[in-house]
């Protein structure tokens, strides 16, 4: 490890770097013109020093005050972004909510409409023999469609909410 | 996500916000950025070797550092803790860039050092560029923190996550790199930029 650093390279950059070097003590430049370490750094830091007061005068770097507006507009909006957020989780639990609900009733009313068309086809329409035919295939459709019209109801529901993120979107 | 615009009174509310959310006033910040900002813009076009990357990545540092909640003790605290924002997003740019870095072959490296009767400061300072340019990401910030900010090792190894014994040889190495790209004459600190 004592090839890599010196004890006095703290001394010797803290020396560049003030501009101190040239009246740095004679003790500290003779050291550094027998330590490699110090050689090294007393050369590193006073070309990455120069190069740093050039910045002084000649690198151009925005107004506080507009880094200070940006920032604070910036801090705005996501103090805005962070109180829609939970708005817009809200906004998908009562879409799924509505499917849910609307899925639900369907389900829950499927065997009375199926009644009520066996009703239909044998007491209302009974007379009739090829009307009853044509009853009979409806309320079979009907028996069998649940998924189909399980899949509207949600269209139906989502069609919306799904408009309403787009728009809002926009 | 959806996009959100601030109408004018919003803006205007923004900056009596800011004070609020804040860690420092926009006088204190304004003293404070006065002290700072040049040296941190020269540390990120340095390491990142794009001066718009720099222009960008410099608001990101200003922006992290007031939304902190930490409790500064001094000037020097809050002048570390900037420059370690700065590294981290530094460092951030690396893993980015490596996905899709593109690999120089030796033969794209230009000479440095060649012509002594180009002596003035400009040209030191191309050469400067290029040799850092062609130095690890790491191994920029390193040197730059040593040796154009003078923070010790202990700071610039809690800076970077790196054990002190394992900074030194980098640094060892970082500074040894340097100089060989640089070329011999500047060993003796003949060209001072």
């Amino acid at each position: 490890m004592a090839d890599h650093s010196c004890v006095h390279e703290h001394d010797v950059v803290a020396a560049v770097l003030s501009h101190r070097w040239d009246r740095a003590s004679d003790e500290l430049t003779q050291h550094a013109a027998d330590c490699e370490v110090c050689r090294d750094v007393v050369a590193v830091a006073r070309l990455l020093s120069a190069d740093q007061e050039h910045a002084r005068y000649e690198v151009h770097v925005p107004a506080a005050g507009q880094v200070w507006w940006r920032a604070a507009v910036r801090a705005r909006l996501e103090a805005a972004h962070a109180v829609a957020r939970p708005l817009t989780w809200l906004h998908g639990i009562a879409g799924a909510c509505a499917v849910g609900v609307a899925c639900a009733m369907i389900g829950m009313a499927w065997p009375s409409l199926r009644e009520l068309a066996s009703w239909f086809t044998f007491e209302a329409l009974g007379a009739d023999a090829r009307m009853a035919d044509v009853a009979a295939f409806v309320t079979a459709a009907m028996q069998r469609s649940l998924p189909l019209a399980f899949v509207v109801a949600a269209c139906l529901v989502l069609a919306p909410v799904a408009l309403y993120f787009v728009l809002t979107d926009d | 996500m959806r996009e959100f615009a601030l109408t004018e009174m919003e803006r205007a509310g923004a900056f009596e916000d800011a004070e609020r959310t804040f860690q420092m006033t926009e006088e204190a910040f304004r003293v404070f950025y006065e002290q700072t900002a040049r040296p941190i813009w020269m540390y990120l076009a340095r390491t990142t070797g794009d001066d718009r990357l720099a222009d960008d990545l410099l608001q990101e540092t200003y922006y992290r550092f007031l939304r902190a909640r930490t409790a500064f003790e001094s000037d020097d605290h809050r002048r570390h803790y900037l420059f370690r924002i700065a590294t981290n997003l530094v460092r951030d740019q690396w893993r980015r860039a490596r996905t899709d870095a593109v690999e120089l072959g030796e033969a794209d490296v230009p000479e440095l050092g060649a012509d002594d009767t180009l002596g003035d400061r400009a040209l030191g300072r191309i050469d400067l560029t290029r040799a850092l340019e062609q130095l690890k990401p790491r191994e920029r910030s390193l040197l730059w923190l040593a040796y154009a900010q003078g923070f010790s090792h202990e700071e610039i190894a809690s800076q970077l996550g790196l054990r002190t014994g394992s900074l030194k040889a980098l640094l060892f190495r970082a500074r040894r790199r340097l100089i060989s790209v640089l070329g011999d004459r500047y060993r003796s600190g003949g060209r001072r930029g």
